[in-house]
């Protein structure tokens, strides 16, 4: 079955694509080869293979032939429309786009970011490898939602998931972006429970997303922008603590911290920190050879992390 | 099986034009290029071999070779160009040169830049992904990049990831991948002679050894990781160790508490890590290892 619909398919385009006039219907399905059937089964065939080629991304023409055939509308495919033109792409930026493209490894994206390729690919332009660098970068599989969101956004259809969280566990969002930033994927939008812009990481995503089947349900406002909604990490007041290290030990954490004093074993540091907690977990990492001096606050953080072991 | 018509299709409309620009390309290239089985690539090259326009004499058909294998086509009609994009290829497309400008300070930022309002120009188009700047050390990126080209050793100053210790390793670059917020680099250890993953933030400082030679010689796992089983109780409030480790994770068990099953890992690292969650990780199994936990604990709090 697939054979013969596919068939059809290809036939339809190169008839269409060949044309320079619309065609009409009839013509259309006494030449094409492929249709088959009762007069109203072929008329239907035709309907469902136009949408069908449509939903590949091609556009078919509608137009009137003459004043004659007012009934019967003419079909066909502008080539200009069907071709692809990437004018002046040199052999350089194409193979700068295929090492790029490796960046999706295998995930969801990956067969797409490959067609994209093979398409550049069989405009004639040979490849040249004159980069001093082979990037072979990989992320971690970026979840199966990203092609889906892709879609709810492209047509402005809210979603709806379920989301790992303390708090509410299902979310409704109108998606705006989705945001690629310290290593990790997340989901920007309006969240519709709390008539906030949020930011959601897709990692905490949990089962199916859905999309609303409407289209065209929100607008992205005009002003938005991405960078207003990021955790502020840099205006967020940075705070400090003065820590005591053993010689050869805490490296990373010596390189970061300003030397203060300095006595037979250990050296006392001032280090700036944003997150407590991640703060804490490498000071406890250290083990007995990284001690908090001050503030009392943390240490005292730290001793309730350590009771919280000992409980 | 279950391919779609509609796909089979899309990949048949794109297979001539590539044929066109790769004459005389082999079944198996062919294959590995669109990503299916050597078979379907025979099955869609006899299909298309059908295809033609209205009269379908040999003249209106497309028409191509097979030989040995490799594929010639003297006739595509009308399908001398490829398709243009839809939306989710260039969308893939625009990321992967975002994702590859994100790490470079050099003019290669620049070429990205004006490739990528090449790309747009025939495709009025609201790009779904935003990627956010925010790499710090690019230099040492690029470095290892030459490296990975080049093949050429580093000598790195390294602070283990596990023990509080650093050393001093000759390494052959192999592969960067970003994951859980950070870079790692993956390489030949010609110093511990097997193959390591280093976290770019941990390599304290590097040189290129010029005119190196790489020795590949394997010798037997150095480290031997205990393989015992461990199981983790793990409470909700801290689970990004699960995020954040879910390389090392075998299975997950839910309810109340996540019960996690860990493949073989190094055990200082562990205990060092479940220490600063406080209590939120629990360590069922083994005996032994839960024990060490609580006596590091208790040292650390006997030092205040």
């Amino acid at each position: 079955m697939s054979d013969r619909k596919t068939e059809r398919l290809i036939n339809l385009t190169l008839a269409l694509l060949a044309t320079k006039r619309y065609l009409k219907k009839s013509e259309i399905l006494a030449n094409v080869f492929g249709y088959e059937g009762t007069q109203e089964a072929k008329e239907r065939m035709f309907e469902r293979d136009k949408d069908d080629l449509r939903s590949l991304g091609i556009e078919i023409e509608v137009g009137d032939l003459d004043p004659f055939f007012e009934d019967e509308p003419g079909y066909k495919i502008p080539q200009k429309s069907y071709e692809l033109n990437v004018p002046n792409l040199t052999g350089r930026e194409l193979a700068l786009i295929s090492i790029a493209a490796n960046f999706w490894n295998d995930s969801v994206l990956a067969p797409n970011a490959q067609s994209g390729i093979r398409k550049l690919q069989s405009l004639g332009i040979p490849a040249t490898l004159d980069f001093e660098f082979r990037m072979k970068y990989r992320f971690e599989n970026p979840t199966f939602v990203l092609e889906q969101l892709t879609k709810a956004i492209g047509q402005k259809s809210r979603v709806s998931f379920d989301y790992d969280s303390t708090s509410l566990k299902e979310r409704h969002l109108e998606p705006y972006r989705i945001v690629f930033w310290n290593g990790y994927w997340y989901l920007i939008g309006m969240d519709l429970d709390r008539a906030a812009v949020r930011l959601f990481k897709l990692s905490r995503f949990l089962g199916e997303l859905t999309l609303s089947k409407k289209k065209n349900e929100f607008e992205i406002p005009l002003d938005f922008n991405v960078a207003d909604h990021l955790p502020k990490v840099n205006v967020e007041i940075v705070k400090s603590a003065t820590i005591r290290i053993r010689k050869e030990a805490g490296i990373l954490l010596r390189n970061r911290g300003q030397l203060i004093s300095e006595e037979n074993d250990f050296g006392t540091y001032e280090i700036a920190y944003e997150n407590e907690v991640t703060f804490l977990r490498e000071l406890i990492w250290h083990g007995v050879n990284v001690q908090i001096v001050e503030p009392a606050e943390l240490k005292s953080a730290l001793l309730d992390l350590l009771n919280g072991v000992l409980k | 099986m279950s391919e779609s018509a509609l796909d089979r299709t899309a990949r048949a409309l794109d297979l001539v034009p590539y044929l066109l620009e790769h004459q005389g390309i082999s079944i198996p290239e062919l294959a590995e290029a669109f990503g299916v089985s050597e078979k379907q690539i025979n099955d869609d090259l006899v299909l298309i071999h059908m295809c033609g326009l209205p009269g379908y004499t040999p003249l209106e058909l497309i028409d191509m070779f097979y030989e040995d294998g490799y594929v010639t086509v003297s006739d595509p009609q009308s399908f001398k160009k490829p398709r243009s994009m839809n939306k989710i290829e260039m969308t893939s497309l625009l990321v992967s040169l975002d994702l590859l400008k994100s790490l470079r300070t050099d003019d290669v930022a620049k070429e990205i830049e004006a490739l990528k309002i090449k790309l747009q120009e025939n495709m009025r188009f609201e790009n779904p992904f935003v990627v956010v700047q925010n790499m710090e050390n690019t230099e040492m990126v690029e470095a290892i990049e030459r490296a990975i080209a080049k093949s050429t050793l580093l000598r790195i100053n390294y602070a283990s990831g596990t023990k509080d210790k650093t050393s001093v390793r000759d390494i052959l670059p192999i592969e960067i991948y970003v994951a859980n917020g950070s870079t790692y680099l993956n390489a030949w250890c010609q110093s511990s002679k097997g193959d390591r993953t280093f976290r770019l933030d941990r390599i304290l400082s590097y040189e290129i050894i010029e005119g190196s030679v790489v020795n590949e010689t394997r010798e037997s796992s150095v480290q031997a990781v205990d393989s015992l089983p461990i199981e983790l109780l793990v409470s909700k409030s801290a689970r990004n160790f699960i995020e954040d480790n879910r390389a090392i994770i075998g299975h997950i068990q839910e309810g109340e508490q996540l019960r996690i099953e860990l493949n073989p890992i190094d055990r200082e690292w562990l205990v060092r890590t479940i220490l600063g969650f406080g209590g939120q990780i629990e360590v069922s199994k083994p005996k032994e290892l839960a024990l060490e936990v609580v006596s590091r604990a208790r040292a650390i709090k006997e030092s205040y």
